[in-house]
């Protein structure tokens, strides 16, 4: 599968958040988005995912529009965010088979038990989301973002909070995810782990896309110095 | 899976969580209480319980409604679980409906501990009829719980916050408050059903239209 963009925009009052940008991966390659903070990685995934309409601009999957608001097109698409949206009253458990139940999983009970296996937290079902470490919240995070299998999974800053085995974890997840008929979509500031896992590399920089290349063309070092402005101060 | 299936996933974890932490119903029914016992120790000695228990009855059910509306979110912002909501299949009209259903009951528990501590600190002796009492409150409290549904969610995306909540809300419900304090009144007072069908089939017909607009209104405020 595919999943590209067109002339992308996406403003905030007279802020262009997104600023015009185009970009194109296929399945079986991750997309690692990387820039300093406020260059509008984080509207670009939920532009991309469609949380947010932008201005102008489309996206695609399979060279056809998406439009957010398609039931069909939301039952594809999985998010890990930065803060993990669990509900806090209820267990693990619990929380994964409302969202189960929301995305029609067959077997929410089973499936619930698999993902939590699957980021390596098998005994947390029991537990209250409150009385979770951030690290713990971010791998049933994780886990409810693959309850249904989505197609197209978009993270955004998927390794705050884990600890190393909790980081190491996802990356195998992630890399198991490799499939010409999926789409992983990365959003993070850590240029060492999402350089491995990458098979392309976008850098943006207030809003604009200031580089499009396969990552065996990427340095981590070259990619640092695209993250300041030229003429700002060092 | 079927809209009425979602709206009931939705109605029930909400359900669950508020349960769980129980602050907003017990502080519902604690105000409702409180100001029934204030009602009746200023106006107790002055007028007959009967003439002015359903203007009570409304305006202490709206006050507590509107102060629980406010909170009707917090499980979804707490951290951040409204986003994966909306992200979601299902549809925003289940969405609001499921969280409407799961306002109508702590809505109904403060209309029900109203009612009785009205009659009992006024002591009442008849009330009137329960079930034309339920029948008058019902679609009532679907108003007001569409009602603060939609307007909870308009006050935590307004950074005037629960501020602008009675701004929003009192207007809007000046008319349910009206009829459903006129039919409540009148089975106080042991009228014939024929004097309450009215202001009863009115109560409905705007109960139904808050649910509805609010279903539409909260498609729109949530589809970016």
């Amino acid at each position: 599968m595919t999943l590209s963009a067109r002339d992308l925009v996406c403003s905030y009052g007279p802020t262009r958040a997104v600023d015009g940008v185009d970009l194109e991966v296929d399945g079986d390659s991750i997309l690692a988005v990387f820039g300093p903070n406020g260059a509008g990685k984080t509207t670009l995934l939920k532009a991309l995912s469609g949380e947010r309409r932008p201005d102008s601009g489309r996206v695609f999957a399979d060279g056809k529009a998406v439009k957010g608001s398609d039931p069909e097109w939301r039952s594809r698409v999985g998010l890990v965010s930065h803060r993990t949206g669990l509900y806090t009253k209820l267990t693990v458990t619990e929380n994964l088979l409302f969202f189960a139940a929301l995305h029609g999983v067959a077997g929410a009970a089973t499936a619930a038990e698999e993902a939590l296996a699957t980021v390596g937290a098998p005994e947390l079902g029991r537990t209250r989301a409150e009385a979770l470490s951030r690290g713990q919240r971010q791998r049933v995070a994780l886990a409810r973002a693959l309850l249904h299998d989505p197609d197209i999974l978009f993270l955004d800053e998927p390794f705050s909070g884990l600890d190393p085995s909790g980081a190491a974890a996802l990356e195998t997840i992630l890399r198991a995810r490799r499939s010409p008929e999926r789409i992983v979509v990365l959003v993070t500031h850590d240029l060492r782990r999402g350089l491995r896992l990458a098979g392309r590399v976008v850098v943006l920089r207030r809003g604009r896309k200031v580089l499009d290349a396969d990552r065996a063309e990427c340095e981590a070092e070259a990619l640092l110095g695209l993250f300041t402005d030229p003429g700002s101060p060092a | 899976m079927t809209s009425l299936r979602w709206i009931g996933v939705i109605a029930w974890k909400d359900l669950r969580a508020e349960f769980r932490s129980g602050g907003r119903i017990a502080a519902m029914i604690s105000f409702s209480v409180l100001a029934c016992f204030l009602f009746s120790f200023s106006l107790g000695s002055l007028v007959a319980g009967r003439d002015v228990a359903a203007g009570l009855l409304w305006l202490t059910v709206l006050f507590a409604s509107i102060s629980g509306a406010g909170r009707t979110f917090d499980a979804e912002e707490e951290d951040g679980a409204f986003r994966h909501l909306l992200l979601s299949p299902v549809s925003r009209h289940a969405i609001f409906l499921g969280k409407a259903a799961a306002n109508l009951v702590p809505v109904t528990l403060v209309a029900a501990f109203t009612l009785f501590a009205l009659t009992l600190f006024f002591g009442i002796a008849a009330p009137g009829s329960v079930a034309l009492h339920a029948a008058i409150l019902l679609p009532g409290t679907i108003g007001l719980a569409a009602a603060g549904t939609l307007f909870g969610l308009i006050s935590r995306h307004s950074s005037l916050g629960d501020s602008l909540l009675p701004a929003l809300t009192f207007p809007a419900l000046v008319p349910l408050v009206f009829f459903g304090a006129t039919a409540s009144s009148r089975v106080f007072l042991d009228r014939p059903w024929a004097e309450i069908s009215g202001p009863a089939r009115l109560l409905w017909g705007i109960a139904i239209g808050l649910v509805a607009v609010g279903a539409l209104l909260f498609r729109y405020l949530t589809d970016d």
